[in-house]
């Protein structure tokens, strides 16, 4: 069905590298955001205009991004390097700063990389590898109000809590939004995809905060008014949710082949999915406050945790296939990103007898008919599964 | 193929080295160079045969200097490794898996034994005794593969130590490395026992990015510290009190003081006085202490007086090629075949990794938690890479090196991100040539064709 918002959103972001344009010469500052746990509250608050990047798919950019660190180094940050050194991105080119957290360390390299090779200004918000503990949690409070006395330098101006308790409800209500289109797109007669949602998320890398959550509010109204008109399908899905390393916005290999082949996403846990909204609880308008609800959440995969049972990652997967009502776990796992890939076997051991298939791959096209044969015979075999329970 | 007759050390030297003095351990006892000389000719040969394959590619193999009596003992310590760690261990001494490149002062003062993943599976391979090199090789590769499978083909080959401790190989009562910025797996190493049918306590001491001027990061990590050490005296039921913290840090900040003073020595002299393999051991001994702190001290300052004799006499050392080229390595866990680079005309001069670690004393007065934390977080080779790059530059010019190889191995992440980096900073601020190389061979001696080559073309350009 055609959904009149979307549509509002693709003009949104064509214009939006003009608009920029101009903020600029009006005099604010654009900053670039890579990893997971920087706190964008805080940019947006200080007046400084946010933009996500870190784009995937492009083997072209991959390859100049290989110039100046090894090919053995994940492909997103092979990737984005290459962005950075091009630097004809009409967004990277405009980012007077670039900050990245350390919750992966080779996000890490790739500041030093382009703070060396390409001359941009950069600021690293440290993350406790041990994020669970007390210390973690201090250390972090006190990295995220370093971070922000070094942006207040940058910006000019001081956080005020007021303009902090205004950007902590936008972002609030931003992630509640993703939410409730993720509920939507997994129902039996959804109202979108769920690779339009990833498509309405990856448009949030750029746009303006408050035009993005007015967007988002709008589409949700225009989707709740269609709700009733659709009526349940009778087909037999397969329906998969995508876990794993990050599939950023432009890597579209995996989705092509599970909806070329019949397969139906409808959730998953990616950074660059439905994590990265999840469990986001700021207490009070302070930098602490901001710290502590950062590293509360649902942890990433870089940070290692060394309990199995009280693992909050894998409780959050197990919660959101029962939620999604999945019928299988595609778990992408890119090559070097050693996070995802070495808890390939454990999450699947975890998952117990929840149909899972591994994809380990890279943005070239090479291993395309590979991985298309695994996803095929995947389907298959959760599409057979479902008829055999229909019969019996 | 032509078989090379084992290594043995000839008889000539055996009056001479039994009138050097023996070593003495932490336990308070002691081994005379006789039975040094015993165990290194009689013994040792028969049960590790691999250890003398006098074949060039044997990466582990001894230095040709027989002369360099103190070498012959640092083979002993190495040798006799597996018996002292399972005598320590079978008296309840715990075992614990650390890494390379970090201070081991907290562990010996708590009363534990720590073992990075090298000696892991050097003492895994031991285990079996009487293989020739490439049984113990195959025994290693089989161990890797089985982790390799278990895990990933991505990691490097540390994964082979977690195999050795998953499949019981050997007895580790505890996994707590530090998570040195170095290191692309340890984590999620450490992370993958949360999985496995043994039930070995874990616990990583962080490392933060970034530390400079951020007196919290030091505060974190003593914090840390401060667990890690009850958790090994809670093993090894050692009451751990400040002052018995500062008696290790004393005795180990003596072998770092000993080491860097024998590296001076070394960079200053005419002719180098002791070929690669001697120099890098010396450097590994006061990095690692092999599982005795007290006997790698007592054997850095029999190797510093003998070095110094040697420059005072100006002997160069076995091995050591005319006009030989001066190498400096960078890189962790992995470098070039010395035996290999000596044939192509070249000598190591120093070694990025193993020298960050002894560089930094840890102060010897105040809260010692603070202070090993905070000379942690000085390691030259932890700190940015343009630091650490303008660091080797200067280690660079120090020991007089004629090119710079930055090598790492298939799977290390991070070294892979910074070697070209940090190649390029060295060749800027040193003027030297400089070449980065990558190792897929993960532990074996055979097929190592490519990378040789490209470490003697190297040599040939320099
Ligand atoms: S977590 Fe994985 S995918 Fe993300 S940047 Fe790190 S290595 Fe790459
Ligand atoms: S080779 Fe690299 S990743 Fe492997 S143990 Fe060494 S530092 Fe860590």
């Amino acid at each position: 069905m055609g959904l009149k918002t979307l549509d509002k959103i693709t003009a949104a972001l064509e214009s939006r590298p003009a608009e920029l344009e101009q903020l600029r010469k009006q005099g604010k500052k654009i900053v670039g955001w890579l990893a997971y746990n920087i706190p964008e509250e805080i940019i947006y608050a200080l007046g400084l205009i946010p933009i996500r990047i870190g784009q995937g798919g492009d083997g072209r950019l991959v390859e100049v991004g290989a110039r100046h660190i090894s090919t053995k180094n994940c492909v997103f940050v092979r990737q984005a390097l290459g962005q950075f050194a091009e630097k004809t991105d009409p967004y990277i080119k405009q980012l007077d700063l670039v900050a990245i957290d350390a919750t992966c360390i080779q996000l890490y390299r790739l500041e030093e990389l382009i703070n060396f090779y390409f001359d941009y200004k950069t600021i690293v918000l440290g993350v406790p590898r041990n994020f669970a503990t007390t210390e973690g949690h201090e250390y972090f409070r006190k990295e995220v109000e370093f971070f922000t006395k070094k942006l207040e330098l940058f910006a000019g101006t001081a956080l005020e809590q007021s303009r902090l308790e205004e950007a902590i409800s936008i972002y609030d209500n931003i992630r509640e939004a993703i939410k409730t289109l993720y509920r939507y797109q997994s129902l039996d007669n959804a109202p979108l995809s769920w690779r339009q949602v990833s498509s309405v998320i990856n448009a949030g890398y750029n746009l303006d905060r408050l035009t993005y959550l007015e967007l988002l509010q709008e589409l949700i109204k225009e989707i709740e008014k269609n709700l009733s008109a659709g009526t349940g399908s009778r087909e037999i899905e397969a329906r998969i949710f995508l876990s794993g390393s990050l599939i950023p916005p432009g890597d579209t290999k995996l989705i092509d082949i599970i909806e070329q082949l019949g397969g139906r996403i409808v959730g998953d846990d990616l950074w660059s999915g439905l994590n990265f909204f999840l469990n986001l609880n700021i207490q009070e308008p302070t930098p602490y406050s901001v710290a502590d609800a950062y590293l509360d959440r649902v942890p990433h995969g870089s940070l290692p945790y060394l309990d199995l049972e009280s693992d909050g990652r894998l409780a959050n997967l197990k919660h959101q296939i029962k939620e999604f009502n999945a019928d299988g776990v595609v778990y992408h796992t890119l090559r070097y990103c050693d996070a995802f890939t070495f808890k390939a076997g454990e999450t699947k051991d975890v998952l117990g007898n929840v149909p899972f298939l591994e994809i380990h791959t890279e943005y070239s096209g090479s291993d395309f008919e590979a991985i298309r044969t695994r996803v095929e015979a995947f389907i298959e075999m959760i599409k057979s599964k479902k008829e055999i329970a229909e019969l019996v | 193929m032509a078989i090379t007759a084992p290594f043995s050390y000839p008889e000539s030297i055996k009056e001479k080295f039994t009138a050097t003095q023996g070593l003495k351990f932490k336990d308070g006892s002691t081994v005379s160079s006789a039975e040094i000389w015993e165990f290194m000719t009689k013994e040792a040969p028969t049960r590790f045969p691999y250890a003398f394959d006098a074949g060039a590619n044997n990466m582990g193999r001894f230095s040709d200097d027989v002369n360099f009596l103190s070498g012959i003992k640092r083979g002993y310590l190495t040798l006799t490794l597996k018996d002292r760690v399972m005598k320590e261990h079978a008296a309840g001494t715990p075992t614990v898996l650390v890494q390379g490149g970090q201070a081991m002062d907290a562990y010996y003062a708590a009363g534990g034994l720590p073992v990075r993943p090298g000696l892991v599976m050097q003492w895994a391979r031991n285990m079996h005794e009487g293989l020739s090199l490439r049984q113990s090789e195959t025994l290693g590769l089989n161990i890797l593969e089985s982790g390799r499978r278990k895990i990933s083909i991505d990691a490097c080959n540390q994964i082979a130590a977690h195999a050795a401790i998953d499949n019981k190989v050997v007895p580790i009562d505890l996994i707590a490395p530090f998570l040195c910025l170095r290191c692309s797996d340890m984590s999620f190493l450490v992370e993958t026992h949360r999985n496995r049918e043994h039930d070995i306590p874990r616990y990583l001491v962080d490392y933060p990015v970034d530390h400079e001027n951020k007196p919290w990061a030091a505060e974190y990590i003593a914090t840390e510290l401060r667990e890690l050490i009850a958790k090994i005296a809670a093993l090894s039921g050692r009451t751990v009190t400040d002052e018995v913290i500062f008696d290790e840090i004393r005795l180990e900040n003596r072998g770092r003081r000993i080491a860097t003073e024998i590296a001076d020595l070394w960079w200053g002299a005419e002719n180098p006085p002791t070929n690669s393999t001697d120099f890098f051991g010396i450097a590994f001994l006061a990095n690692d202490f092999l599982g005795d702190p007290v006997a790698s001290v007592d054997l850095l300052e029999q190797s510093k007086i003998e070095i110094e004799e040697r420059i005072r006499n100006n002997v160069r050392g076995f091995g050591v090629p005319d006009h030989a080229k001066r190498l400096y390595i960078c890189g962790s866990c992995v470098g070039p075949n010395a035996h290999h680079a000596q044939t192509a005309g070249a000598i190591f001069v120093g070694r990025d990794d193993s020298w960050s670690c002894i560089s930094v004393p840890v102060e010897e007065e105040g809260d010692p938690y603070l202070n090993i934390a905070r000379s942690m977080l000085a390691y030259p080779y932890e700190q940015r890479t343009e630091k650490r790059a303008e660091w080797t530059a200067e280690q660079v010019r120090r020991s007089r090196a004629d090119g710079v190889i930055f090598m790492y191995q298939w799977g290390c992440n991070y070294q892979s991100g910074v070697a070209r980096m940090i190649s390029d900073i060295v060749k800027e601020k040193a003027g030297v040539v400089t070449t980065f190389v990558e190792v897929g061979e993960l532990g074996r001696s055979e097929a190592t064709e490519q990378s040789t080559n490209r470490v003697e073309a190297f040599i040939e350009m320099v």
